[in-house]
């Protein structure tokens, strides 16, 4: 009896003691997660700067910022920044106007376009593209990490409906850019997955069947904003079948990609 | 008391090397040679990328889907929306639904044309947008919302009857900014699809109306 007396306040001890260096130990990384980014505060360096009442060119006009007026940047959405006055008052400017502010440095703020894929690297991509899969409507949809300059690796699910059959295709692959820096960015991209294709209930005496299959694509990124690509792509799909001959089915796709 | 020794060192040196980093990181910043008074605010350069972007916009919805010969059907869907610039967007929906029989069904008693499961009718779309007539209505004196007017086209699939069709889709609506970040989404979609269900391939339109909420993020 008496041991486990003793023994109870030394297990809350090393619990305690283990809390309080775990505490210790992440409190610095936490801080990092959790703290408030201080704002961004820029200068309005311009005869004035329109304030809108929404994001876009068609909402009203409804407070001019003057020259020399420091405005704190918000957030951002499709192209306008949210910003507020020192009296509290919010509003959205185009995203343009920040070329007529200074920052806290002197600078202007860097809101220059880039349409480069090297700028993105490190980053993820999710894409979604149509497409005719040998003559089926398809529907695709992937994600991609890009690594390198040149280099993203990517999985896609696609389905197909055809008028015979329907088809769902998982794949992986490798996609390599030759030239990121170019706005219409070409790129050639090796994959391979599994194709499983269900002919069409309305036809009798048919098999579902699952196949591995290669593929192999040409296409290009076109940038058309900072984080949003449009993706056409040429694919040659190699079915390794379980009968005597494989089959090839060609695929286009167009597509619209967004990093995060 | 061996034992207790050996705990005290152990937790001692546990304690140590747990430590050692951010003590390290202290006398660092004890550094004598850093200036005493520093500069008030941080001269930093600003990037873009130091801004919080709200381009993607997530919503759930909820409305009525009239599955032609099928009757007028509830229906519930979510989406995912990507805001592109102030004038477009690219939308990805997904809906279920469930079709009723049909008049013949109902007429003739013991006909079935679908058992239960091929009745489950579900949906996805991926649709261009283009928002057109931005705006403000007035709630009262002092309270305005944003709003918009949308149009969609789009492509995708549709499940129905045990089988997947390829699906066009148009839609339209109405979208009111209740905060920046939440907007209510009124509208209404057409799914066009043709089907052989009846024997010979037919092309069908089914509207979709609806109301939704969604959450910029």
């Amino acid at each position: 009896m008496r041991k486990r007396v003793t023994l109870l306040p030394r297990v809350a001890l090393t619990a305690t003691l283990l809390w309080a260096l775990t505490a210790v130990c992440s409190a610095p990384a936490a801080a990092g997660w959790f703290d408030d980014e201080p704002p961004l505060v820029v200068t309005v360096n311009d005869a004035y700067i329109d304030v809108y009442s929404g994001p876009g060119r068609g909402y009203p006009i409804f407070h001019a910022l003057e020259y020399g007026e420091p405005i704190t940047l918000i957030k951002s959405r499709a192209g306008w920044i949210k910003i507020a006055t020192e009296r509290g008052l919010e509003g959205w400017v185009d995203r343009s106007a920040m070329q007529y502010t200074l920052g806290p440095d002197g600078q202007v703020p860097d809101f220059t376009d880039e349409y480069r894929s090297d700028a993105v690297v490190g980053h993820f991509e999710l894409g979604a593209a149509l497409g005719d899969f040998g003559g089926a409507d398809s529907v695709a949809l992937s994600v991609g990490y890009r690594f390198t300059r040149n280099l993203t690796l990517e999985a896609s699910y696609s389905q197909n409906s055809g008028q015979f059959s329907d088809s769902e295709l998982i794949s992986a692959g490798l996609l390599h850019q030759p030239f990121p820096e170019w706005r219409v960015s070409p790129f050639l991209r090796l994959g391979a997955g599994v194709i499983k294709v269900n002919p069409s209930a309305t036809l009798v005496d048919t098999q579902d069947r699952e196949d591995s299959v290669l593929q192999a694509s040409l296409g290009a990124y076109v940038y058309l904003s900072r984080r949003f690509f449009l993706r056409a792509e040429y694919v040659n799909h190699h079915l390794l079948t379980t009968r005597s001959t494989n089959e090839e089915v060609s695929e286009w796709r167009v597509g619209f990609n967004a990093f995060f | 008391m061996a034992s207790w020794l050996q705990r005290v060192f152990l937790t001692a040196s546990v304690l140590t090397v747990l430590v050692w980093p951010s003590a390290a990181a202290l006398a660092q910043e004890d550094d004598p040679l850093e200036p005493i008074v520093g500069a008030d605010i941080e001269r930093r350069h600003i990037k873009e990328d130091m801004l919080d972007s709200e381009n993607f916009e997530v919503g759930a919805y909820a409305g009525v889907l009239g599955i032609e010969d099928f009757g007028s059907n509830a229906v519930l869907g979510v989406s995912l929306a990507y805001h592109i610039n102030e004038d477009f967007f690219v939308e990805a929906i997904y809906g279920s639904s469930e079709a009723q029989k049909t008049s013949y069904e109902l007429l003739s008693g013991a006909v079935e044309l679908l058992t239960d499961d091929e009745r489950e009718f579900t949906y996805y779309s991926l649709a261009v947008g283009y928002k057109v007539f931005p705006g403000q209505v007035y709630m009262s004196r002092d309270l305005a919302f944003n709003t918009h007017f949308y149009l969609t086209a789009g492509a995708g699939n549709t499940e129905f009857a045990a089988n997947r069709y390829a699906t066009y889709s148009l839609g339209a609506g109405y979208k009111i900014y209740l905060t920046d970040m939440f907007a209510v989404d009124i509208g209404m979609r057409d799914h066009l699809f043709s089907h052989e269900l009846f024997g010979e391939s037919r092309q069908t339109n089914n509207f979709e109306g609806r109301i939704g909420l969604s959450v910029f993020f």
